[in-house]
């Protein structure tokens, strides 16, 4: 079985007698992206701030890589590469200087310092400038800067809180492209307020709404996973329990049903079952008119979890 | 310790990196001349007793402007949360953040010792309270510096730390007086909480273990106090 990368059980964090965390339990995989998504004040970044050994709970206990990060965290704080909000950096340092001063403080061995710190200035594209000052940086390069000092160390779990905040149209392009390929490498958790950014870079995302968790949800199938779009012409029931069938189909909704047998089912599965699919449909006799991978409409499925809360609440 | 030195020497290219070290050594310099100066000929007495109460009262200013923003700028920035969640112990940052500041104190003392090196070459002066006398200093010194340290730890703002740390600094200073107008053993008390009260032995020649415990006592509390502080969060 794959150890969770990060293992958060029933974490609670209260500031006094407010309750900034209440009870959220979390597990992501090794190479997964996870994006946690919320409104401002929602607790994603004292999660963020826990995970990375900032904050104490209040309650419950996080795990990363299999180490407690209050019992641990040490060792813990060894396997996360965190960048803060705003990414916070010592200005008067030059982009090498500084690198070379978190690597010590991760440990780097002497001999691997020099090739690490280059290898992390190639990687984020810092070539041109290592030799400046961070202070004179534009808030890109910034960024890039706080994400390399994270990649020291080869940490299991790199943790980016609102990496695109005041990042202009293009950087906010390559800052995605970036957060893409450093995914699958290593676990990356990150926080947006901003519905689209989740979207285009995670694979699953989990709402936060008051400190509370609402849901983890699968944006896409890296994680083993399909979501499907199926057109099919047939009784509704008998669909739905052809589609149910199916080794591996975990969900079924009719998204547009009409007086014609013919409506639109979105299926959810653990595993690709558009195969499974098909030939289930068409030996069962019913007419499959067309097949899509049907991403999540994060906006409707934020807008549902947050109106039920809601709806609850009152 | 690979952590320790390596903050350490974040830390003195830090203080020795501002102008705020270089106008502070100027101005201490420049006064403690003055003062030497105009001791040397007035007195002509081959001892600096009186130079050392002055240093004294100077480090009470100048300690809180150095150790202002340890702390506090760090907080002020964020960058206190990139050292908390790197692999670094709470102790090792405040000991490099100590030793970083007082280093900026011992290089004044240290030129202040020009002033020694004057009376041995005209005069033969009594080199046992000369020598206790910077002793005392530097005890002062590094007494001031872990309050200021605690003090920085507790604010993120620069002039808040520099102010407060100031005023406890000189409340300790003179807080034997209002021994006077306290019963016993509340003056015993408050006297026994006096910096001058401690420094003064050291300053004439007069080496008490009791006002050596008393100066260490502060920098260990004030340290691990510090510890605590950035450990509760």
């Amino acid at each position: 079985m794959t150890t969770a990368v990060i293992a958060a059980e029933q974490l609670t964090k209260w500031y006094g007698p407010r309750l900034a965390v209440d009870q959220v339990s979390l597990a992501v995989g090794p190479g997964e992206i996870m994006g946690l998504l919320g409104p401002n004040g929602s607790g994603k970044t004292t999660i963020l701030r826990i995970l990375a050994g900032y904050l104490r709970p209040s309650a419950g206990t996080a795990c990363i890589a299999g180490l407690d990060v209050v019992d641990d965290s040490l060792a813990a704080r060894r396997r996360v590469g965190y960048v803060p909000e705003d990414a916070p950096l010592y200005g008067g340092m030059g982009v090498r200087e500084f690198l070379l001063f978190m690597g010590r403080l991760k440990g780097l061995a002497a001999g691997a310092l020099t090739a690490t710190v280059s290898a992390a200035v190639h990687r984020l594209g810092l070539e041109h400038v290592h030799g400046i000052q961070i202070a004179k940086l534009s808030r890109g390069y910034r960024q890039r800067v706080a994400i390399a000092q994270a990649l020291l160390g080869d940490p299991a779990l790199l943790i980016l809180d609102e990496p695109t905040n005041g990042l202009d149209p293009r950087q906010i392009i390559e800052m995605r492209e970036l957060i893409r390929s450093l995914g699958g490498e290593r676990t990356i958790l990150v926080t947006s307020h901003i519905l689209g950014e989740i979207e285009r870079v995670a694979d699953r995302v989990a709402i936060l709404l008051d400190g509370r968790l609402l849901g983890v949800h699968a944006l896409r199938g890296s994680s083993g996973g399909q979501r499907l779009r199926l057109h099919v012409r047939g009784h509704e029931e008998g669909v739905r329990a052809c589609l149910a069938r199916v080794p591996g189909v975990t969900a079924i909704d009719v998204e547009r049903a009409s007086a014609m047998p013919l409506a639109t089912y979105v299926v959810d599965a653990e595993q690709p079952v558009a195969e499974a699919l098909a030939a289930a449909l068409i030996a069962s006799g019913f007419g499959l008119l067309a097949m899509e991978p049907a991403p999540v409409d994060l906006e409707s499925l934020f807008l549902r979890l947050t109106g039920d809360r809601e709806e609850a609440a009152r | 310790m690979r952590n320790f030195l390596t903050l350490l020497v974040k830390e003195e290219k830090a203080v020795f990196s501002s102008p705020i070290a270089y106008a502070i050594v100027a101005v201490y310099l420049l006064l403690m001349g003055f003062t030497f100066t105009l001791m040397l000929f007035l007195n002509r007495t081959a001892e600096l007793v009186r130079i050392f109460f002055q240093a004294a009262v100077l480090l009470l200013l100048i300690v809180p402007v150095v150790t202002m923003r340890l702390l506090a700028e760090e907080r002020r920035s964020g960058t206190l949360e990139l050292l908390l969640t790197s692999p670094v112990r709470e102790i090792e940052i405040v000991l490099a953040k100590f030793v970083a500041s007082l280093t900026l104190v011992l290089l004044m003392l240290v030129l202040t010792a020009s002033d020694a090196i004057v009376l041995g070459i005209y005069a033969d002066p009594d080199w046992g309270p000369i020598y206790s006398g910077f002793l005392g200093l530097l005890l002062l010194a590094a007494a001031l510096a872990a309050i200021g340290l605690l003090v920085s730890g507790l604010t993120s703002n620069q002039i808040v730390a520099a102010v407060v740390a100031m005023g406890v600094g000189i409340l300790l200073w003179m807080i034997d007086s209002i021994g006077y107008l306290l019963p016993d053993p509340f003056d015993t008390i408050v006297t026994s909480l006096s910096l001058v009260a401690h420094f003064t032995p050291f300053a004439t020649g007069a080496l008490f273990l009791s006002d050596l415990g008393f100066f260490l006592t502060v920098v260990l509390a004030c340290l691990l106090l510090t510890v605590r502080t950035l450990a509760r969060r």
